[in-house]
């Protein structure tokens, strides 16, 4: 192949507006927020229909260049990793809603429209798009369905795959199909269900058919105060055994409750062991009983404290903390990692002791702010990634957390991704015979394995052993 | 010798094999495979006629011995329960702890949890509560090689590999037989009501759409005609449809809605809505989930649709010549239809094309759910042929190349 055949059909294709091919221009796509591992794609295209993907798409395979498609680059796993190099389809310029029925509870959107523009274009109408992750303000819908993504309020919603009734779907071979649709129930496989969290492994997603949500009339948002993690955590494992499901409940240790009073003066207590953010919503008959049963809930772990969020603003201003700890991480230390464990939620009390135990272990501070009703914890590492043997310890302290997060029964992630980051876990969780039927689900619809290469199964020769750090966030 | 047999469809005798493990099914298939024979999975055989008929010969499997409960870790409500189980066994465990898996099942004391994921069977629930899709978090089956392969896990929230879960929900066992499987599980509510509307024809449209614009938040929104009410209530109703409203919730929220639904229907007279519950609540309900397994019908059809459009659907379906009994899960686009009485192929397959006509007019499809079996030859069992199909074979080819699992049962090729 020439040095210029590739970016000279695919600027034919997109235009010169829609292409980056210098080395400067790349560096933006060498990797997502997962930045241990990084390598530079030989070009990035930024198509604007699906038919110009299908001609990306089939130029790519003439040349036998591996390709990828990418929505924010905000995942966490290096679902974005451009491995083998090739070409980067950044669909952030497909971002249009096409259509909106609230009658029949759906919305037709392109894969990049931001999350949160969806959300708020629903807003006058009394609807929402329940997955709501904690990027919600960047990532894309095309990303999400992707990665199947969660978010506070998927406790009581379910994650993205709940909310996704059908897909158009731009096959590795360049073929063109739509899967499920508005309508509910339709005959033969979901295949829907199976390309949600697919991580880009089985095609390009070029426009989604989501389920849209009545907004509930009204909140309870209640932040409850412990001197201890283990007090929280107690908390949730008993709201949960009791079958108290509500809207969202998420955990905040002191570490990371410290840097985001310094970002955003909420009035958090700087001295409390933990906080749990507790909402319930919908109707507004029986939200004051459910909101004192929770309060009640943890007063009888200890809490030291219970309030409730007075006004819109103040819940508001509430879950802007909870939503952009991530930014206030950085106050902490020059650099940080966060794993993405899942535990039965009983377990949560023994995972959050372990960690901690962790964190000694290898001298590490380890701040903690997690989806806590789903067991789905976010410990994050701090450290200097300009120190190599901090790095070093950091890799070990989180293989360590999600080892015993499958020690819990467990799994090593609840809403990120395999991606590259955890490709060397999937034998523990996955027998052979599980993995092998997984890749010949992929032969059926990625056979020359060209589309989003080396991601999610093992494949031999494809494991990359981390060495490196980098700065990272989730939460 | 007496080896016992079934029929399925007709197709048969087949010779019936109860497993009694995953490993006993698995040597099963491999030795089905290597014959170049079918293997077909029977559980509580409520739902055997949906599908056309078997195409090859082979060998039945009947799964309820694997009947085990797995983990019941109830306070992280979660249950793994092996697949052959009946659904009522499993209501009634997690009952013993106050919770329940919110999807409806017809005919629950026969029907196991296998074939229930694999017929995908819902009822009048589902608009609150979602499909099976939303609660099955981890499943095995044993695969095409007589191997056992699992996908999911066991906690409420996983993204690791591929979801193929939601491959084996509604896949009518082509892709593998599913031995074991975990939900995510509810509570039991604290109260349930249901508000009985009935109203006529002209006024059906604007009823569904008020409903749908209610300041409540129905967990179930079904639709009736009257001789499908008839034989859900056991009383005459007195207008041409019955709408039934079902509210699940705290006591105080219920009790709210059932209060805020009447204020927004009393703007029009012709209503007069009745609240049900307690026992006689819980014989309604039943009758509902029930509805699509009655015995009487000679067709069985079922549509999905865009939610506004089941109303214009329902009464098309009401004028025919023959008068389905019918029963609509408006909030979800869900139409089924009994056809009773005297009806013959002649009639049955022009009949299916004008309603799937309609279904497709409407978003959606229509299948037939039931009907004897030599008529399937003749009649698009599986609806009108969708844009995936192709890749939906190549999926099955990928998973059981060698159609070891139902062959000819599902959909065109499959
Ligand atoms: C601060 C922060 C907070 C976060 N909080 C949460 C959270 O609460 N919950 C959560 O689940 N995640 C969270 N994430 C992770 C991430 O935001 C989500 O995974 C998000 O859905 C990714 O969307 P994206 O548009 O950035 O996708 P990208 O990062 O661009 O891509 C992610 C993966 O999807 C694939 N992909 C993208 N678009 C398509 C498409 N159209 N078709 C096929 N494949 C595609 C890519 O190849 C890649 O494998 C967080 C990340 C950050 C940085």
């Amino acid at each position: 192949m020439a040095p210029n055949a590739l970016s000279d059909r695919l600027r034919d294709i997109v235009g010169p507006d829609a292409i980056l091919t210098t080395p400067s221009d790349l560096l933006v796509y060498e990797c997502d927020g997962y930045t241990i591992e990084k390598n530079k794609p030989d070009v990035v295209v930024f198509p604007t229909t699906t038919e110009q993907i299908v001609r990306i798409v089939e130029v790519c395979n003439d040349l036998k260049v591996p390709f990828l498609p990418r929505g924010a680059g905000t995942s966490l796993a290096g679902g974005c990793l451009p491995v083998g190099g090739g070409v980067v389809l950044a669909l952030t310029r497909m971002k249009r809603i096409l259509e909106v029925s609230t009658r029949d509870r759906y919305a037709v959107v392109e894969p990049g429209v931001v999350n949160l523009w969806l959300t708020r274009h629903l807003q006058p109408l009394g609807y929402h798009f329940a997955p709501d992750p904690s990027s919600q303000g960047a990532c894309t819908i095309g990303g999400n369905v992707a990665t199947n993504s969660g978010g506070p309020h998927t406790l009581k919603y379910g994650v993205t795959v709940n909310h996704v009734l059908g897909l158009e779907l731009v096959l590795p071979d360049g073929r063109v199909v739509q899967t499920g649709g508005p309508a509910e129930d339709n005959p033969g496989y979901d295949l829907t269900g199976v390309i949600v969290g697919s991580e880009g492994t089985l095609g390009i997603v070029t426009k989604v058919w989501v389920r849209l949500t009545r907004n509930p009339d009204a909140y309870r948002t209640l932040l409850a105060v412990f001197e201890t993690v283990d007090d929280a955590t107690n908390t949730i494992s008993d709201l949960i055994g009791a079958g108290i499901v509500p809207a969202a409940l998420e955990m905040l240790d002191r570490l990371i409750l410290q840097a985001v009073e310094e970002a955003f003066h909420f009035g958090f207590p700087l001295d409390a062991g933990a906080v749990l953010i507790m909402e319930v919503d919908g109707l507004e008959a029986g939200l004051d009983a459910d909101a004192q049963r929770i309060a009640a809930m943890a007063r009888k772990n200890r809490a030291r404290e219970v309030r409730q969020a007075r006004s819109e603003a103040e819940r508001l201003l509430l879950w802007k903390c909870r939503k952009q700890a991530f930014g206030a991480v950085g106050r902490l230390a020059p650099s940080y990692c966060t794993q993405d464990g899942v535990v039965p939620r009983t377990q949560l009390p023994h995972m959050l002791r372990q960690i901690q135990r962790i964190g000694e272990k290898y001298r590490l501070r380890i701040a903690n702010v997690f989806h806590a009703g789903d067991g789905n914890i976010h410990p994050i590492l701090l450290f200097d990634e300009r120190d190599p043997e901090q790095v070093q310890r950091v890799l070990q302290a989180s293989h360590d957390i999600l080892d015993e997060c499958l020690r819990c029964g467990g799994s090593v992630t609840g809403e990120h991704g395999i991606g590259v980051e955890k490709i060397n876990f999937m034998p523990r969780l996955f027998s052979p015979e599980d993995l092998a039927t997984m890749a010949r689900l992929r032969s059926a619809f990625n056979p020359d394995n060209r589309c989003s290469p080396a991601k999610m199964l093992p494949t031999a020769g494809a494991c990359i052993e981390p060495t490196k750090a980098g700065r990272r966030a989730a939460l | 010798m007496d080896v016992p047999t079934c029929t399925i469809d007709d197709f048969g005798p087949i010779p019936l094999l109860a497993v009694g493990s995953a490993a006993e099914l698995g040597d099963i298939v491999r030795q089905a495979a290597t014959q170049g024979e079918a293997v077909y999975p029977l559980g509580g055989r409520t739902f055997l006629h949906l599908g056309r008929p078997p195409t090859r010969s082979g060998r039945a499997v009947d799964l309820r011995r694997l009947n085990q409960i797995i983990d019941y870790p109830a306070r992280d409500m979660t249950v793994t329960v092996q697949a052959g189980m009946s659904v009522a066994a499993l209501q009634q465990l997690l009952a013993s702890e106050r919770q329940r898996l919110p999807v409806d099942v017809p005919c629950a004391a026969q029907a196991t949890l296998g074939g229930a994921l694999a017929v995908n069977a819902s009822g009048p629930r589902r608009l609150g509560f979602g499909t099976f899709r939303d609660y099955v978090i981890g499943i095995t089956v044993v695969n095409d090689q007589g191997h056992e392969a699992k996908a999911g896990g066991r906690v409420v929230k996983n993204v690791a590999g591929y979801d193929l879960c939601k491959l084996h929900i509604g896949a009518l066992g082509t892709l593998g037989i599913i031995t074991q499987v975990t939900f995510k599980v509810r509570p039991l509510p604290e109260q349930q009501a249901l508000v009985l509307v009935g109203c006529g024809t002209a006024t059906l449209p604007t009823l569904l759409d008020q409903l749908h614009a209610s300041r409540s938040r129905p967990i179930a929104v079904d639709v009736l005609n009257a001789p499908a009410a008839r034989l859900v209530l056991g009383s005459e109703p007195s207008l041409p449809w019955l709408v039934v409203v079902g509210f699940e919730d705290h006591a105080e929220v219920v009790r709210w809605q059932v209060d805020r639904l009447g204020q927004e229907l009393a703007c029009c007279p012709e209503y007069h809505p009745e609240v049900i519950d307690g026992p006689a609540g819980t014989a309604v309900w039943k009758g509902l989930v029930d509805f699509v397994a009655r015995p009487e019908p000679v067709m069985t059809f079922k549509a999905n649709l865009l939610p506004h459009a089941v109303a214009a659907f329902c009464r098309e379906t009401n004028d025919l010549l023959e008068q389905p009994l019918i029963q609509a899960h408006a909030g979800s686009g869900i139409v089924i239809g009994h056809v009773v009485g005297d009806l013959t192929l002649e009639r049955a397959g022009p009949m299916l094309t004008m309603l799937r006509t309609a279904a497709t007019g409407a978003g959606g499809n229509l299948i037939v759910v039931r009907c004897p079996p030599s008529w399937k030859a003749s009649l698009p069992v599986w609806g009108a042929p969708r844009g995936d199909g192709w890749l939906m074979r190549q999926v099955k080819k990928a998973l059981d190349p060698h159609h070891v699992f139902n062959p000819g049962r599902f959909l065109d090729g499959i």
